[in-house]
């Protein structure tokens, strides 16, 4: 309770300090305009200096802004910049839990923040880093964790064509989203197309211990392809990985193996038309905590190998967005003959996810977006019957159909305010339990089927 | 007094309307503002510019676009490229985003932001104002930016576009 309202008020200073800045650069740019059209320009000294000496009370308003210019505008060795963001959602849900409590009086249960810092001591060498908070349901605690550390180094850089290598903690490159998806600026929407960005396996998505080769190359005049490829070792540590992919939160852990991840984009060189595929191939195994008598799974391995394609239509006005997913999981017999394992030894099947969204903006700072959003866990089992059977003759449980699917049509209004600080709301209407997360919602028979989720957000960055 | 100069004031304006000559002066000098309006704001009136170190003085499209992409870092003699560019609302930046990169300022906007807060690269540099963007331009090495043409002076070089 008493970091929930610590964070609260975090966000809360941050909006009151953001409505400063934006004041504060406002008057600062006035006095600007003012100064430029008697003085001619000087070379010598920089113009944040000249208000200094102008006008006293212009320079304590905007000492907080010039604090930030510091950091960013002025060329300080090495090009040091840092970035930052922070976010509060409230979401409420007629039925079932998303980000904590949600059904019974909404929830302030997301909340995202993060600070970045990025530095080129050499022209072809940058270093940066990024430690996220977020706090989203029962799954994550909002403990600060380091998101990215990277080092990158660029090999060949030749008229447009450029190549190079990252090493260290990377934001895994899948899908359009995936990388930026903490960002609340960077997203469509408040809750990202849960079909093919899930949120309950999010860490293990997000980032890995990694290294990457990238290159950008031109096409002629058509446009450029650019493409990523790595190894990495990814993180499955977290509890929601663990039940997503064991059925359950588990005794012991799943191991971290290496494992593949590529993704290529062409664009045009408008970047009005953006094409790209990607792919992943996972290995995990599960590592058994045989002390406990409890215990119920043997070291079995797990494979999971998703393809994505994304397609997107940029215009003046609208964007076009769509991702088809073709989600491949495959387990081996090693988990043993308890009642648990029976559910996982020799599963291979294909999940499918994909959705189609557009975006339109009326104005610069209003947008609005139309989405539908589908996932099959098994896509020979779109209505999850005989996923329902399976369970029954296999243990004897009743689990709900509705479980294995979800498809959501969802709403959106946006209102960028400032290029800092955002307002959104948006409406989800959702047949199906398919991308619920199982922390949230412990009984998935107490889960109903039809649900309307509504949730309002307000986002800043700088 | 006022009353006297106004009076001589108003039968001047009077008598030089009523001239047909005068007239069509006035006439011709309205349509040669309008059609300087109209050149301010028409292609060719704003350049690309670097810092007077940069030894580049053509570029192809290709590397502008990839340039202001913050995807090439680097000048063709190793030093670092600095980018420095006008709110995503300004005029010229809208001008030199549609004309010169062919891209929409918030598909620029949306670039940019994948690559500071994936971590794989680093924003343009942002200035408030003209004078602003010339004062960075000619006194940071490997800077650049864009500007009206009315604004460049000898600090800076004007980069060609091929």
């Amino acid at each position: 309770m008493k970091t929930y309202l610590l964070k609260i008020g975090g966000v809360f200073s941050l909006l009151v300090f953001n409505c400063f800045f934006v004041q504060a650069q406002e008057v600062k740019y006035a006095k600007k305009e003012a100064g430029a059209v008697k003085t001619s320009i000087s070379l010598s000294s920089e113009l944040p200096e000249k208000i200094t000496g102008s006008d006293l009370q212009t320079n304590k308003a905007g000492l907080a802004s010039t604090w930030i210019d510091r950091f960013r505008n002025n060329n300080l060795p090495g090009d040091f910049q840092i970035h930052g963001f922070a976010s509060q959602a409230y979401i409420t849900t007629s039925d079932n839990n998303v980000f904590g409590n949600s059904d019974n009086g909404g929830s302030f249960g997301l909340t995202e923040a993060g600070l970045n810092a990025s530095v080129r001591p050499l022209p072809r060498l940058q270093l940066s880093g990024q430690v996220v908070s977020r706090r989203a349901g029962e799954g994550v605690t909002g403990i600060p964790r380091l998101d990215y550390a990277i080092l990158d180094y660029r090999l060949y850089s030749q008229e447009a064509n450029q190549f190079g290598i990252r090493v260290g903690r990377l934001k895994n490159p899948f899908g359009f989203y995936n990388e930026t998806r903490d960002v609340a600026h960077t997203r469509p929407s408040i809750l990202l197309p849960q079909s093919i960005y899930f949120d309950r396996t999010r860490n293990l998505g997000l980032s890995g211990d990694s290294v990457q080769l990238y290159g950008e190359t031109a096409i002629g005049n058509l446009g450029t392809f650019s493409s990523q490829f790595g190894v990495w070792f990814p993180i499955v540590s977290d509890k929601d990985t663990e039940s997503s992919l064991l059925g359950a939160e588990r005794y012991g852990h799943l191991t971290r193996e290496a494992s593949y991840i590529g993704r290529g984009i062409f664009e045009t060189n408008d970047k009005r038309m953006r094409l790209g595929i990607s792919g992943i191939w996972l290995n995990t195994a599960y590592n058994p905590q045989y002390q406990s008598l409890n215990e119920v799974l043997g070291p079995g391995a797990i494979q999971f190998t998703p393809i994505y394609f994304s397609a997107q239509y940029n215009a003046e006005k609208w964007t076009l967005t769509a991702e088809y997913a073709m989600r491949h999981f495959n387990y081996d017999k090693a988990f043993g003959d308890s009642i648990a394992a029976r559910t996982l030894n020799g599963q291979d099947f294909f999940g499918e996810s994909y959705y189609i969204q557009g975006e339109y903006r009326f104005t610069p700072k209003w947008e609005g977006f139309l989405r539908y959003d589908a996932l099959f866990a098994n896509r020979d089992d779109r209505n999850g019957k005989d996923f329902v059977e399976f369970v029954r003759e296999q243990t004897t449980l009743e689990r709900p159909a509705h479980s294995r699917f979800a498809k959501d049509i969802t709403a959106g209004l946006r209102w960028n305010i400032t290029p800092q600080f955002m307002l959104r709301g948006e409406y989800h209407y959702v047949n199906g339990t398919g991308w619920l997360s199982r922390l949230d919602n412990n009984d998935p028979n107490s889960t109903e089927q039809y649900w309307h989720l509504f949730a309002i957000q307000a986002a800043y960055r700088f | 007094m006022i009353t006297l100069v106004f009076k001589r004031k108003n039968n001047k304006t009077i008598h030089c309307l009523s001239s047909t000559r005068c007239r069509l002066a006035i006439l011709l000098l309205l349509c040669l503002s309008l059609f300087l309006g109209a050149v301010a704001k028409a292609d060719g009136d704003y350049s690309i510019v670097t810092n007077v170190q940069v030894s580049e003085k053509t570029l192809s499209s290709n590397s502008l676009r990839s340039i202001f992409g913050m995807q090439k870092k680097t000048w063709a003699d190793g030093a670092k490229i600095r980018v420095f560019v006008l709110p995503d609302d300004d005029l010229l930046h809208q001008i030199v985003s549609k004309e010169k990169l062919n891209l929409f300022p918030y598909q620029l906007r949306s670039t940019w932001d994948r690559l500071i807060f994936s971590g794989t690269g680093q924003a343009p540099i942002q200035v408030n104002s003209i004078e602003e963007m010339l004062a960075k331009v000619a006194t940071t090495p490997g800077a650049i930016g864009y500007l009206w043409k009315v604004n460049i002076n000898e600090n800076v070089n004007v980069l060609q576009i091929k």
